[in-house]
């Protein structure tokens, strides 16, 4: 045999060796599990059966109740809206941080390591502490309150038109050290000389930063944008602990109807019909986003190589 | 307005813009300890009470010390377990990052030296990870039931191990990437296979960045909120998990308890965090930022 030949074959021998313990496991964990929720969304299954396998044939009476359900609806735009602000709360604040300190300057290295700290904390430990200190009469209040100097009493947690807002306010609590890292790494990558050239051309430094850096950041933006987006759609823990979607319905994203339909209706067929639709969703979109990074993902390693 | 006095004027709104956002970054970590040591009545004062005059240790001494002999600051104690939450947290996490790392690597020297996994298909892989677990995780808890994976550890490090996979052969492909291919060819003119030289050769090159990688995976995994929540019940119930139980039926939130408890399980994560801040922004990007 020729050695190219031999060369292909060990490929090949590898290939399989490598992948099988991530075939093996997508098969054996989450393959089951996709079936059981195709099942269950034909098969009306309520903890009041037998089991599972005794669940009764309602063909796509499931779905279409699903389909037409107002309330998955509004979940799903609150969801998005959600995502949506969260991130551009994140970016906004991550990247103008980014914009302050990618410059050298004394106390670089403190500010960032504070920076990092929120995303280094558990997601749940967040939502209990946001929770004492949103408190009607809690410390947030009390230095807004001698801040403007008379009792500010705001509802963080009880007020249906703010809670969602103070999840976003979470949220970008949490993530914006994300985006902050990484427009700081993109920052740091940029080439010197066209800014340079631009500076002793004598543009101004808004001219520069609009005809010269954004564009080269371009697809690092991109890429923080797009992972926080998806990220901010699975967010649950934040949400749960302190709201469980309330108060009324003011907090249910999706993550949230989705559990209370499981665990507290105990209408798994419905949630496993919504959860049917919300993945066909997720995966549109995951696969446009993957579209974009994987075009991004090229010119940011173009952007690295210089 | 002269240049020197305009750098003075940028560094003055530079520094008084960071030190805002500095405030609001450090309060609620402050609040947090601060609650930790606080008696029972400063819990919810208002005004509100920023440092207790009382500091106490009863708080970690309740949730740490035993709560039968701290009696006297009890609330609907008999369900916490504390330790074995803390040992299940460390099990599970340490052996799904360990499998997670290990495999990964070893698929991502096949990516990066013989393309086994085609871009798309490398991309297809972040699927594991960006598809929200809360759309699976119903199902999921039914068939674990089934097979009787519910509550047990081998359940969770089965999940976090593919969840995570995705990170851990991303980041690890970026290290092994840098890996000059002279390296291995010389190694292989001396006769070494392929085992050898992965394992002798271009791990221990990248050994920084597997231990960085591993490190990463582990902070994602230890704060992990959802799966764990819905697939333990009692025995698998891992730190996060844990935390919520400090919730009486008559008393509400046991507010210090809870703070005692989440010092424990954050600090580690923030020193981890901090000694690996070089990489995190290339763990989070999926290996796409290496710098």
């Amino acid at each position: 045999m020729a050695r190219s030949e031999i060369m292909l074959q060990r490929t090949k021998r590898y290939k399989k060796m490598v992948l099988f313990p991530l075939i093996a496991s997508i098969m054996l964990i989450l393959g089951p599990a996709l079936l059981l929720q195709l099942y269950l969304s034909f098969n009306y299954y309520s903890i009041y059966s037998e089991g599972w396998w005794a669940s009764e044939w309602y063909a796509l009476d499931i779905f279409s109740e699903v389909v037409f359900d107002s309330r998955f609806h509004i979940a799903i735009v609150r969801s998005l809206g959600f995502a949506l602000a969260s991130t551009v709360g994140c970016f906004v604040i991550g990247f103008g941080l980014a914009l302050l300190m990618y410059k050298n300057f004394r106390l670089q290295w403190f500010y960032y390591i504070i920076f990092i700290i929120p995303m280094l904390t558990v997601p749940i430990v967040i939502a209990y502490t946001a929770e004492m200190i949103l408190y009607q009469k809690g410390p947030l209040n009390g230095i807004l309150s001698s801040i403007v100097g008379r009792d500010m009493l705001i509802m963080w947690i009880t007020n249906p038109d703010i809670a969602l807002l103070t999840v976003v306010l979470m949220e970008v609590w949490n993530w914006a050290p994300f985006s902050f890292i990484i427009m700081m790494a993109g920052l740091a990558s940029l080439p010197k000389e066209p800014v340079e050239a631009a500076q002793i051309l004598g543009a101004s430094r808004l001219k520069i930063f609009y005809e010269i850096q954004l564009p080269l950041l371009r697809p690092i933006i991109v890429l923080a944008l797009v992972l926080r987006f998806l990220e901010a759609m699975a967010e649950f823990p934040k949400t749960w602990a302190i709201f469980q979607g309330g108060p009324g319905t003011a907090t249910e994203t999706i993550p949230v109807l989705i559990y209370l339909n499981t665990w507290y209706y105990f209408d798994w067929s419905k949630a496993a019909a919504m959860s049917y639709i919300v993945m066909m969703m997720m995966v549109v979109i995951i696969l446009t986003a993957i579209k974009i990074l994987q075009k991004e993902n090229k010119r940011i390693a173009q952007v690295q190589a210089n | 307005m002269t240049k020197s006095q305009k750098q003075n004027l940028d560094n003055v709104i530079r520094y008084t813009l960071l030190t805002v956002w500095l405030l609001i970054v450090l309060f609620p970590l402050f609040w947090i300890v601060a609650t930790s040591f606080k008696p029972d009545k400063d819990w919810l004062a208002w005004p509100p009470v920023y440092w207790s005059e009382e500091p106490t240790m009863s708080n970690y001494n309740n949730v740490w010390g035993g709560a039968m002999e701290h009696a006297e600051t009890q609330y609907a104690q008999s369900v916490q377990k504390p330790f074995t939450a803390l040992r299940n947290s460390t099990i599970i996490s340490f052996i799904s990052t360990f499998l997670s790392v290990s495999f990964g690597a070893f698929i991502a020297y096949g990516v990066s030296r013989y393309k086994v996994l085609s871009e798309t298909r490398m991309f297809q892989l972040l699927m594991l990870r960006m598809v929200p677990p809360i759309v699976l995780v119903g199902p999921l808890s039914l068939y674990y039931t089934t097979i009787g994976l519910i509550d047990s550890l081998t359940g969770l490090i089965a999940i976090y191990f593919i969840t995570t996979l995705p990170y851990a052969v991303w980041m690890t492909k970026s290290f092994i990437d840098e890996v000059p291919i002279e390296l291995e060819q010389a190694a292989e003119i001396m006769g070494a296979n392929r085992w050898t030289i992965i394992t002798e050769v271009v791990f221990p090159v990248i050994r920084s960045g597997l231990l960085a990688t591993f490190l990463f995976i582990l902070i994602l995994t230890w704060s992990e909120y959802l799966v764990a929540f819905i697939l333990s019940k009692t025995d698998a119930v891992t730190l996060p998990v844990e935390l919520a139980k400090y919730e009486g039926s008559s008393e509400g939130r046991v507010y210090g308890r809870q703070a005692a408890l989440s010092v424990g399980i954050t600090i580690p994560l923030i020193i981890v965090g901090i000694t690996i801040r070089k990489h995190l922004a290339r763990g989070f990007s999926f290996g796409m930022i290496r710098k």
